[in-house]
């Protein structure tokens, strides 16, 4: 089969027309397209909060370590505690 | 093979093994999703008697087989998880659901959108292989919102876990609806070798790719947020400290 001609349509428009069903074949493909993107972008952004998050709660925690091992900071740290 | 058993089982081996799989699982999706969508848009002939609508059964039929191996991957998965309360499998099993549902989505909206030519209907509420799909589409829906709805996880894990063994019931019923109830669904075509007959050579070739594509689909999306599952619930473990500590934001 050869790659030129072995396609189906003569013009774009054939093609888009799809022999008369066009919207229910596009949306076929369209759901299609939909349905694989949002199931791969979706874990991809949740990832990228997720790190951004625990990120942030590994450096509060090592900043509250680091007071605590401060042997000045310890008194502050808890004096920190009782204020909040 | 106990030793690889326990392995298999440990969130950071899975972590660690898929970091190096990933790249190749998704390369390998790109790759067959695009021949095979190009392929069945392009160049399957016209069906003799359904036109270029037979262009919508190739995602259709793909989607809707794929959509089967959800429960049972869920039955193993809660299996594993009720006997040995291995908690990868779990992590697994939850994400599953919900992709699961999504598979089901499109096969019922696919089917629906190819109904409407050659049925002259969107939908037939006598017809077992549609009602049963509608079925396994809210079983799903509801193995995640029982996961929801409970908060002790460990729970919530076992009752997901029965929920999809018992599910299972319902994809046999799926499978063979067409055999056991003569209604509109059709059974499948048998596989020809003969060009230009019903599932000819070009449609079902073409078809098996696009099976393999969203085969291949459904592993990279449940890996990636497998991995998240495993990032938020081992988070307070050393390896994921590290690795955070080794991790621009959002990124690696």
């Amino acid at each position: 089969m050869d790659l030129i001609s072995g396609i189906q349509f003569d013009s774009f428009a054939e093609f888009l027309d799809m022999g008369g069903y066009s919207f229910n074949v596009w949306a076929v493909y369209g759901l299609f397209v939909v349905f694989i993107t949002v199931n791969l972008y979706v874990p991809v952004l949740r990832r990228k909060s997720l790190i951004r998050d625990l990120k942030r709660r590994q450096t509060l925690a090592e900043q509250a370590h680091g007071a605590e091992v401060n042997s000045a900071g310890r008194h502050k740290l808890e004096e920190a505690e009782g204020n909040s | 093979m106990w030793l690889w058993f326990a392995k298999l089982g440990s969130p950071k081996w899975f972590y660690e093994l898929s970091t190096k799989w990933l790249p190749w699982l998704t390369a390998a999706m790109v790759l067959t999703l695009g021949v095979a969508t190009i392929w069945a848009l392009l160049y399957l002939p016209p069906d003799y008697q359904q036109g270029y609508t037979s262009r919508i059964l190739v995602v259709h039929v793909a989607v809707a087989g794929t959509s089967l191996a959800f429960f049972p991957l869920m039955a193993v998965a809660g299996t594993i998880t009720l006997v040995w309360k291995m908690k990868l499998a779990d992590m697994v099993a939850k994400n599953a659901a919900a992709l699961g549902a999504w598979f089901s989505f499109i096969t019922l909206a696919t089917g629906s959108l190819w109904g409407s030519v050659s049925w002259g209907t969107w939908w037939e509420w006598s017809d077992s292989r549609l009602v049963s799909m509608l079925f396994q589409f809210f079983l799903l829906l509801g193995v995640v919102s029982l996961r929801s709805a409970l908060e002790d996880s460990e729970k919530a894990a076992k009752a997901c876990a029965l929920l999809s063994i018992v599910g299972c019931i319902n994809v046999v019923v799926i499978k063979y609806s067409v055999e056991w109830w003569n209604t509109l669904h059709q059974p499948a075509s048998p596989v020809s070798m003969e060009s230009g007959s019903a599932n000819g050579p070009e449609f079902w070739i073409a078809t098996a790719l696009m099976i393999l594509g969203v085969y291949l689909f459904l592993s990279v999306s449940l890996i990636l947020s497998t991995r998240n599952e495993i990032l938020q619930r081992e988070r307070k473990a050393l390896w994921v400290q590290e690795l955070l500590a080794d991790t621009k934001s959002g990124r690696g």
